[in-house]
């Protein structure tokens, strides 16, 4: 299928439930076809956001672009924007053929019943269920009802589909296969998807783009490895899940915080002083041996395998859980005693430091 | 051991099943069976004896009154059910979907019932001052310029039995209509929205067909009391209205038992015939 043209721009949104801001000064735009992931937690105003895009809510400023047209006093259906309800919201009383067809049969225009089937048909062969036409939403698994849910949607050939926490309600070995399947259909239809999500692996793991959405404001957007290794300020690195994260003051190109103080020639600015590690670069040692960067004196607690990896917890003085994660393709771990006292340190030229001073 | 305990497990079900089995038996099928045999008794003037016969039965049949009853019930019957569902579905509609707030739908509910606080006489009789010749709605009217003389037919016809009937039965409409529609997923309305259907749509295809079990409910509720009634066409009817219901006060009242008990299994027959249909519409099974 040929590409086709799914930009869009959002100018300045702005949503307000009475004192309460959901969305502040939105402006986002994505110029080319592609996977684009939304990452923010549960509050941020992401659903909001969706339902702006779409046409079920009206922003109370700011305008939504769409292939080059003002769609934002658009209805829902006149946007060609597909949307994917987080509970799929199939028809419960259709069988799943009846639920893919209802836009082509009850759509303002009216599609001949051969071009219904064929098309039903198509959409319903692309996501995997052939076979299944006849059975009612409660005869199929969380997993179909979400190949229905997406076959529904894109039979109308949207040019945008957005997708409301799509694998929420799937169990997480489930949760990984739609992962690659769902890129595959946006890749074999040349649309738009806008994937909005609460996880950051999915979101990094699925979109061409990320844009990381806090308290109603874009905060980052970029590749997946812009954000992961330049995070745009301490809350996205925070958001990440992958940073051991220190308080601490910097000053004159010095950091100081509870490992002492470490050279941090460069800084992004930030609200707060903030030192961050990833919790890969984080390595342990034992008291006396000789570092690679600054010291840290923490309490073992304890270790999650996790297959490909293991998660060691620590706890330093000031009881902050300090995270490290060593992978297994680095040879075996070392054995550690539960309470015993270790130091951990790390390269310096691999922290990423935020301070208040730094130039923006 | 297995089986020991699949013993046990009837015990008990049995046990539990008792005291239930018991009460029905003893209120409403022995009641029931008794009814249907009391028909067969033969009835002259003063008395009533066991000798079975058909006499009752063929004297119904037989008579131009009784028959007409059993077809004027059927007839309110289905006016009363039309109108109920005509005014109570949209009436649903605002309380159960298109009212966002479930705190308000609940107070609009509650409302509706409020006619209820007063008795179910006090509310069929209050219809008179307000229908009568010299009632408001002819007094206003009159006020108003819009009709000379009074309208007569107001009161103490079938209209007024209608009337009254529709007012007083359409909360049992609303109620399960209500509940379905507000169990309905917003999303999917808003999914359908998406896809392109407009409002009739939308309600053709979605919202009736899910709401549809609460309508068979609540034609189930309206049906049982209307074809039961007597005491609505009693008292706004002026007598000129005769229902099945009326027919059986009558006959009870002049101590005519077996006839009594004709009309009463005629119309048990009636109504397990209507909700046996009804319950053919919809699988409430699965609604439940």
């Amino acid at each position: 299928m040929t590409h086709r043209d799914a930009s869009f721009r959002l100018e300045g949104i702005t949503r307000r439930y009475g004192e309460l801001t959901a969305l502040e000064d939105i402006d986002f735009s994505v110029e080319q076809s592609g996977y684009v992931s939304l990452l923010g937690p549960s509050g941020s105003g992401k659903t909001c956001l969706l339902r702006i895009i779409c046409g079920f809510e009206k922003p109370d400023a700011g305008r939504v672009w769409f292939q080059g047209r003002d769609i934002t006093d658009l209805p829902a259906h006149e946007r060609g924007i597909g949307f994917v309800f987080q509970n799929f919201a199939l028809f419960p009383h259709l069988t799943v053929f009846e639920n893919v067809a209802f836009g082509l049969r009850n759509g303002a225009v009216s599609v001949a019943e051969a071009e219904i089937t064929r098309r039903t048909a198509e959409a319903i062969e692309m996501v995997g269920l052939a076979g299944l036409e006849d059975r009612s939403p409660e005869q199929v698994s969380g997993g179909q009802k979400q190949r229905v849910a997406l076959a529904r949607t894109l039979v109308m050939q949207p040019s945008l589909v957005l997708l409301d926490e799509p694998l929420g309600a799937l169990d997480a070995n489930l949760r990984e296969r739609m992962q690659t399947e769902l890129r595959a259909i946006r890749e074999r239809l040349g649309v738009t998807f806008l994937h909005v999500t609460g996880s950051e692996t999915e979101a990094l793991a699925m979109g061409d783009i990320v844009a990381v959405l806090d308290a109603g404001k874009i905060i980052q957007t970029g590749t997946p490895d812009q954000i992961y290794d330049t995070p745009a300020s301490s809350d996205v690195a925070l958001f990440l899940n992958r940073f051991n994260m220190f308080d601490g003051t910097l000053s004159d190109g010095m950091f100081a915080g509870p490992f002492g103080t470490a050279a941090a020639p460069v800084a992004r600015h930030n609200p707060r002083d903030v030192y961050a590690i990833r919790y890969d670069r984080t390595q342990i040692f034992d008291k006396g041996a000789a570092l690679p960067g600054p010291a840290l004196t923490a309490r073992f607690l304890a270790s999650e395998y996790l297959g490909s990896s293991i998660i060691f917890l620590f706890e330093t003085a000031d009881r902050k859980t300090v995270e490290v994660d060593h992978h297994l393709s680095f040879g075996e771990p070392r054995d550690l005693e539960v309470g015993g006292e270790y130091v951990l340190s790390w390269d310096p030229a691999q922290a990423i430091v935020f301070g208040k001073g730094a130039a923006a | 051991m297995s089986a020991q305990n699949a013993t046990k497990q009837k015990t008990a079900t049995f046990r539990l099943l008792a005291p239930g089995v018991f009460w029905m038996i003893l209120f409403l099928v022995a009641p029931i069976m008794m009814i249907v045999y009391v028909s067969f008794w033969t009835q002259t003037t003063f008395a009533i004896n066991s000798t079975l016969t058909l006499d009752s039965w063929r004297n119904f049949f037989a008579s131009e009154a009784y028959v007409g009853a059993l077809w004027t019930t059927i007839r309110l019957w289905l006016i009363v059910l039309t109108l109920t569902f005509v005014i109570g579905y949209p009436a649903a509609l605002f309380v159960g979907l298109l009212v966002k707030s479930k705190t308000l739908s609940t107070v609009l509910l509650v409302i509706c019932v409020i006619p209820f606080w007063t008795s179910f006489l006090i509310r069929v009789l209050a219809w008179r001052p307000m229908l009568g010749k010299e009632g408001a709605i002819n007094i206003i009217l009159q006020k108003a310029g819009l009709i000379d003389s009074p309208i007569e037919v107001l009161l103490f016809s079938e209209l007024s039995v209608v009337i009254g009937m529709t007012q007083i039965y359409v909360v049992f409409m609303v109620g399960p209509i209500a509940f379905m529609l507000g169990r309905i997923d917003r999303n999917i309305i808003e999914a359908a929205r998406d896809l392109g259907a407009g409002f009739g749509r939308i309600f053709w295809k979605i919202i009736l067909p899910l709401s549809l079990p609460g309508v068979v409910v609540g034609a189930i509720f309206v049906s049982v009391m209307v074809l039961g009634e007597f005491a609505t066409s009693g008292a706004l009817s002026g007598r000129k209205v005769n229902l099945l219901g009326n027919v059986i006060v009558t006959q009870v009242g002049s101590l005519k038992w077996a006839m009594a008990s004709v009309v009463g299994v005629i119309l048990t027959v009636l109504l397990g015939i209507v909700v046996a249909g009804f319950l053919r519409i919809v699988d409430l099974k699965r609604e439940l």
